[in-house]
């Protein structure tokens, strides 16, 4: 990654997608398997998230044609709202391009998934990336392109029109991977994204053959969310930066409660006492040092209110204990949620399901299944702040024993997902989310440890009905004996005893 | 053979109430006589203790009760197939037995208190029905007996053919005294003092048949007992430990035990406890031991029993309580092998 400089070389610059390729390991392709993976669940993610926009329930289908043992071609069609021609190439041809920069929940987070995807099969096979999108307004283009890497910018080989059966978008990407290998992950993928999209259908056909089929578990499409405005407590320098470049020439004050939730009149004015600025400044005329001081001040000012939730869209009670249940065989299960609360800014919500069944693995400590922002998460749990919290849970306090096939879901929202790295899979230790985690692990295990008890006594209660049946058949079967006639059935006296013991 | 009182007839009567019931829709319910010490009262007319009017019921609908309602049934079961076939078997046994139908006590106490319950429910002993509980009582002496039970029928036993004495069984429980030289019945609790009894010809000396009672005596010795002083007008006397458990067995063979109170024929109203009393004990001095907690205990319990209301019984308990000592009969070895038949029995018998 540090440029070695030595005598005789120039200093160089590059350009995001050439350093994404150099470190493409951090994306997530950094091997011919992981590479596969991280292709469908990239283009997987683009789908979900455009068909999401368009309030229609997802179909998503994912076509992995093998050619020789190295070459893969991924495709992955959706029913989604289709991009607008004039952002095609830009938005697969450029890294670091994209609309999910407000502040919302989205899958995705850096504009950088599929994009990363086509840059990788167009190294590693010389092939250009194969969008075929219609939207609402348009009747259909196929399109071939490839990037620009020096200079981050796509390159368009071909347009043809071309009608789809309706709106959506196909995207094909040609790569060097190993799909034998990748195949049960990727299967794992598309199981666990039904479960944190339980709305969608996710097909999975392999050279033309279909291998699997998940949900849709629910006909409720999610919520949908509301960009908002940054919280000031996110303002870092850069978003800052970036912020006033639109904004050069407002007054500081107006800036502020323009640009910002949870700032009106009020707080701005008693903000603009506590940092000392001069609230007519224009913001286009702050120095660097102001910026900076500007954002020191924003971080740390205590008045504001938490952020707004709005932009979030949890599974819900409801919806995540019918996904899990639909994806494992599950005898009970519960729901716990914590939040809103914020860390730097950004607003979360943590909700879990704990499930017990026999379709679950059984393990010491509950098997962990992570999720963000509806993404599955797959890789490096150990790293991961859920994995951290569950283990400093002392299960056994809630009834837990080994052998016990005991599974937790957790499914963070947020505005912003805090991950790890760029390869998104595994969440970094944030105080304010390890502190909503332990409590929604010991309220989850509490409902368990009750529902353990519950369990215990309806098994008791069964094993007495038995003996009770038991005994008054012997009672039967002997008076009978002794009358020296037929025993007489006992089934409906001893049933109609239990259904009053039932209501008592 | 149709009336309650045959009890073959009585089981398939309870039979047949509790199909019908359960034909009808209903779960069967049993009433029997409540046998705890609060329901026994004194029948001046038999002279002895019988049950009060307080019944328990067993209802089979109740979780708690449907066990031991299904014990009941197979235990009338089992007798009602006992007596078809003619045979008999011990308590311990038809514990066994039930094994074989599913049927679980946890332990012989637990039978044996169900076989309790047919009794007092159908108002037959268990011997009517061929239940006798294990042989651990005998006889000894001048008195021959005619056998009734089927194969030994009319036959007749001398009862000094052993010099070991006969235990009492089911067959010398139903058979019929014929004839007598002895003049009394002596009834002595340990296996000791009655081997000692007949190997210094004592039953000859005080013409006594002599019975071991082997601690409290089952009810076929009781029954025995009675005969002896009915059919053949012998008076009995019974010969104990001098302590609390002895005094009670023979309180029992007097006015009956609570737990047979609701079964006639067991009692001898007239017969006379010798000893060891508390009196005995200062006067022939004899070698004592503490009275442990247990001992006590018992003393306070027959001081509030119905059955110790007379002055003599209050007496003993009183003595008892002053000495806290007790003495086994065979304390009066420490005056040589033959003292107590020489000096002491004949004291007491006259």
């Amino acid at each position: 990654m540090s440029q070695q400089i030595s005598g005789g070389e120039a200093f160089t610059s590059i350009s995001p997608a050439e350093f994404f390729y150099r470190n493409r390991q951090m994306a997530g392709f950094g091997n011919p398997t992981l590479a596969v993976y991280s292709t469908v669940r990239e283009l997987v993610e683009n789908s979900l998230d455009a068909c999401d926009d368009s309030g229609r329930l997802p179909v998503v289908t994912v076509d992995i044609t093998t050619k020789d043992s190295d070459a893969v071609s991924v495709t992955v069609s959706d029913n989604g709202t289709g991009v607008p021609y004039e952002h095609v190439a830009e938005a697969f041809g450029r890294v670091l391009f994209g609309n999910k920069y407000s502040a919302r929940q989205r899958r995705g987070t850096f504009g950088l998934g599929a994009t990363m995807a086509a840059l990788y099969g167009q190294v590693t096979t010389d092939c250009p990336l194969e969008v075929h999108t219609q939207t609402e307004e348009s009747t259909g283009k196929a399109y071939r392109l490839f990037i620009d890497i020096e200079h981050n910018v796509p390159v368009v080989e071909t347009v043809a029109d071309l009608g789809r059966e309706g709106p959506g978008t196909s995207v094909t990407v040609h790569l060097k991977g190993d799909f034998k290998r990748a195949q049960d992950r990727v299967l794992e993928y598309l199981r666990m994204t039904s479960v944190a999209s339980p709305h969608a259908r996710l097909l999975l056909r392999v050279n033309a053959v279909p291998q699997a089929e998940f949900g849709p578990w629910t006909d409720t499409p999610p919520r949908p969310t509301t960009a908002s405005k940054p919280h000031p407590r996110g303002a870092d320098v850069e978003l800052l930066k970036r912020m006033i470049s639109g904004n050069s020439e407002k007054r500081l004050k107006d800036f502020l409660t323009g640009s910002f939730q949870q700032i009106g009149d009020r707080t701005a004015s008693r903000l603009l006492r506590y940092m000392c600025l001069d609230p007519r400044k224009s913001v286009g005329s702050f120095t660097r040092e102001e910026v900076s001081l500007l954002s020191a001040a924003l971080r740390s000012f205590d008045g504001f209110n938490r952020p707004e939730a709005d932009c979030l869209s949890p599974l819900g009670k409801e919806v995540f204990l019918t996904s899990v249940g639909a994806t494992f065989e599950v005898s009970f299960s519960t729901y716990s949620r914590r939040g809103p609360s914020d860390w730097d800014g950004n607003p979360f919500i943590i909700e879990g399901v704990l499930a017990i069944g026999t379709g679950l693995p059984p393990s010491e400590v509950p098997t962990l299944y992570r999720f963000a922002n509806r993404v599955p998460l797959l890789y490096d749990s150990s790293e991961d702040v859920f994995m951290k919290s569950l283990k400093k849970i002392d299960w056994t306090r809630y009834g837990l024993t080994a052998s016990q096939p005991v599974s937790v879901f957790i499914h963070l929202c947020s505005t912003r997902v805090p991950y790890r790295a760029a390869g998104k899979q595994s969440i970094a230790p944030i105080p304010e989310i390890e502190a909503e985690a332990l409590p929604l692990f010991r309220e989850m295990g509490r409902a368990f440890s009750k529902s353990a008890e519950k369990i215990a006594r309806s098994a008791h209660d069964i094993k007495k009905l038995r003996e009770f049946a038991k005994s008054f058949r012997m009672v039967a079967g002997f008076g009978a004996a002794l009358a020296e006639s037929e025993p007489p059935s006992t089934d409906h006296l001893v049933a109609s005893l239990f259904e009053v013991n039932d209501n008592v | 053979m149709s009336d309650a009182t045959d009890p073959q007839n009585a089981l398939t009567l309870l039979g047949r109430r509790v199909v019908q019931s359960i034909i009808e829709g209903s779960f069967p319910t049993l009433e029997i006589p409540d046998r705890s010490t609060e329901n026994i009262v004194f029948d001046p007319d038999q002279r002895q203790f019988v049950l009060g009017g307080s019944r328990v019921v067993r209802n089979s609908s109740n979780i708690r009760h449907v066990k031991s309602f299904a014990q009941l049934l197979w235990t009338a079961y089992f007798a009602k197939e006992l007596l078809k076939a003619s045979r008999t078997s011990s308590l311990r046994d038809l514990y066994y037995s039930s094994e074989a139908f599913g049927v679980k006590f946890t332990d012989q106490s637990e039978s044996d208190r169900v076989v309790t319950d047919l009794e007092s429910l159908i108002g037959l002993a268990r011997e009517d029905f061929g239940v006798f509980p294990e042989e651990h009582s005998s006889v000894y002496g001048q008195v021959t007996m005619r056998y009734t039970v089927p194969g030994y029928d009319g036959r007749e036993v001398e009862l000094t053919v052993s010099p070991d004495g006969l235990p009492i069984g089911p067959a010398l429980m139903t058979a019929e005294p014929v004839r007598t030289g002895a003049e009394i019945v002596l009834a002595v609790e340990s296996g000791g003092m009655f081997g000692r009894l007949i190997e210094t010809r004592a039953w000859e000396r005080f013409k006594a048949i002599l019975v071991q009672l082997g601690g409290q005596p089952p009810r076929s010795t009781r029954r025995l007992l009675r005969r002896f002083h009915e059919v053949l007008g012998l008076p009995v006397y019974i010969f104990t430990d001098g302590d609390p458990w002895g005094m009670h067995i023979a309180q029992v063979i007097i006015t009956g035990s609570a737990n047979a109170a609701h079964v006639r024929g067991l009692t001898v109203p007239d017969a006379k406890w010798i000893g060891v009393t508390p009196a005995d004990i200062n006067n022939y001095s004899l070698p004592t031991e503490q009275m442990n907690d247990a001992d006590l205990k018992r003393l306070d319990e027959l001081t509030q029993d119905l059955r110790y209301t007379g002055s003599i019984w209050q007496e003993h308990i009183r003595g008892f309580r002053e000495l806290r000592r007790k003495a086994e009969q065979q304390a009066f070895s420490r005056y040589g092998m033959d003292y107590v038949v020489d000096t002491y029995l004949p004291d007491k018998l006259h």
